[in-house]
């Protein structure tokens, strides 16, 4: 059966079943926002900032310096990622967590072209996250002239646990509103899906083409005709 | 033979189901009428002077169909028998709130005569033959030589003759009294009747021999433009 889908036909459907388009939405958005607040535990986010610069002894940029400092950068990154750093730290602050916990904890960016590193840490409290931002920036720095027989790192900016921390996650506003488009998605599908399943008859034009019979007349539906004529009259 | 369980449906008020009678000017009134005019010109040769209602399955408006056809047949000056022949769920009796105590079956088991069980019903011009007591073995009933004597009958005091009958997927009845009337009308409903059951419908009358005149379509969604001289 060939089929030519027009937006006409598209738009009907969906008008069809505008209860289903409004429900799933409005339903995927509360429970995004029931999870966000009451289910999700808040994680706090506290950040490092080192530098990485060796220091030139006359006291000139060289350009071949900071080249080489860019290029350590990378390594550093795997570096303070590694289980000699964290497991220093893990044992060094008396923490209950295995290297594991903590690596999936930590993150390690950089600018490119920059030669600051940040050192993030997600945690269940401000104070946790601070604690071991600061003390993995320190152990690094510590380690450094040990692993890399360079001593070129400083801690450039240090976490602070601060005033009224706020969670960087769960966030419902941001949860919320991918429910609502994935519900509307979902919502969109399943009308067509619906539509596609559906085998029943609708218009004259259907009787005709399946059973080849003429259609003697249409009875409208009783409801929608008086509806009509409250509207008109 | 086939149980024919139906879903409960709400009871439709009396004005709703004879909206022919009640409401002449209703655009839905009109549609019956242009229904009555198609079949009218449906029979090229043949006069046709009784009609067989069904439809494929269950609660798609046969017995509204039947009866408001019958009223406006009857405005048009024609004398209507309608007959109930549904004898799984009759309804006739409540659309026209008449006595259901006797009936069809009590003229096909010759305990009646059938003069005597007909009622005149408040609409002018329509006769109403109610189904009478539902018995145990309705197709073997409507398959006898009575129930052809009875339409023979009633073919020469009326103008014409409406039976109502059950769904064809569902039981045997329809076929059965497809060929003994000489028009058959095939009731469906939009966004009800599925397409298969429509096929097998037809495929089932035409094998009985039917003399299928068309299809009628109830339900269909309403689009405002219909309303233009409907004030």
């Amino acid at each position: 059966m060939e089929e030519t889908i027009s937006l006409k036909e598209i738009f009907q459907t969906l008008k069809q079943r505008w209860r289903l388009l409004v429900a799933i939405p409005f339903f995927a958005m509360l429970v995004s926002a029931i999870i966000s607040s009451f289910v999700l535990t808040p994680m706090y986010e506290r950040s490092t900032q080192l530098l990485v610069n060796q220091a030139v002894p006359e006291g000139q940029l060289n350009q071949q310096v900071v080249r080489n400092n860019l290029e350590l950068i990378d390594t550093y990154s795997e570096i303070i990622k590694s289980p000699r750093i964290l497991n220093e730290v893990i044992e060094a602050e008396g923490l209950d967590m295995t290297y594991g916990d903590l690596e999936a904890a930590v993150s390690v960016g950089s600018q490119s072209n920059s030669q600051v590193v940040t050192i993030t840490v997600e945690s269940e409290s401000p104070t946790e996250a601070t604690l071991l931002t600061n003390s993995i920036a320190t152990v690094f720095q510590e380690q450094i002239p040990d692993i890399m027989s360079i001593d070129n790192v400083s801690i450039l900016s240090e976490a602070e646990i601060g005033e009224d921390p706020t969670p960087v996650s769960p966030k419902p506003l941001l949860n919320i509103a991918i429910a609502f488009v994935v519900g509307l998605m979902a919502a969109v599908g399943l009308a067509f899906l619906l539509e596609y399943l559906d085998t029943t008859i609708k218009t004259e034009k259907d009787i005709e083409n399946i059973i080849d019979l003429p259609v003697l007349g249409a009875v409208s539906n009783m409801d929608s005709v008086d509806a009509a004529a409250k509207k008109t009259s | 033979m086939a149980r024919l369980t139906r879903t409960k449906k709400k009871p439709v008020q009396k004005k709703r189901q004879l909206i022919a009678d009640v409401n002449r000017r209703s655009p839905i009134t009109e549609q019956y009428r242009t229904i009555r005019t198609n079949i009218e010109y449906s029979a090229v040769d043949t006069e046709i002077k009784s009609l067989l209602v069904t439809s494929a399955g269950p609660g798609e408006g046969k017995s509204t169909t039947a009866s408001n056809l019958a009223v406006v047949i009857a405005q048009n000056g024609q004398t209507v028998l309608l007959i109930d022949a549904d004898m799984r769920k009759p309804t006739a009796h409540y659309t026209f709130g008449l006595m259901n105590n006797r009936g069809l079956t009590n003229v096909l088991t010759r305990q009646q005569k059938q003069d005597d069980v007909i009622q005149e019903t408040n609409v002018e011009n329509v006769s109403l033959l109610t189904c009478g007591p539902i018995p145990p073995n309705p197709a073997e009933l409507l398959n006898s030589k009575m129930m052809e004597l009875v339409l023979q009958e009633a073919r020469e005091k009326y103008d014409m003759v409406i039976l109502d009958t059950p769904p064809v997927m569902a039981v045997a009845d329809a076929q059965i009294l497809a060929n003994k009337v000489d028009g058959t009308i095939i009731v469906t409903s939009s966004g009800k009747t599925d397409r298969e059951q429509l096929q097998k419908t037809k495929e089932n009358l035409v094998k009985a021999n039917a003399h299928l005149l068309g299809v009628v379509l109830n339900n269909k969604p309403v689009d405002d433009t219909t309303y233009y001289y409907y004030k």
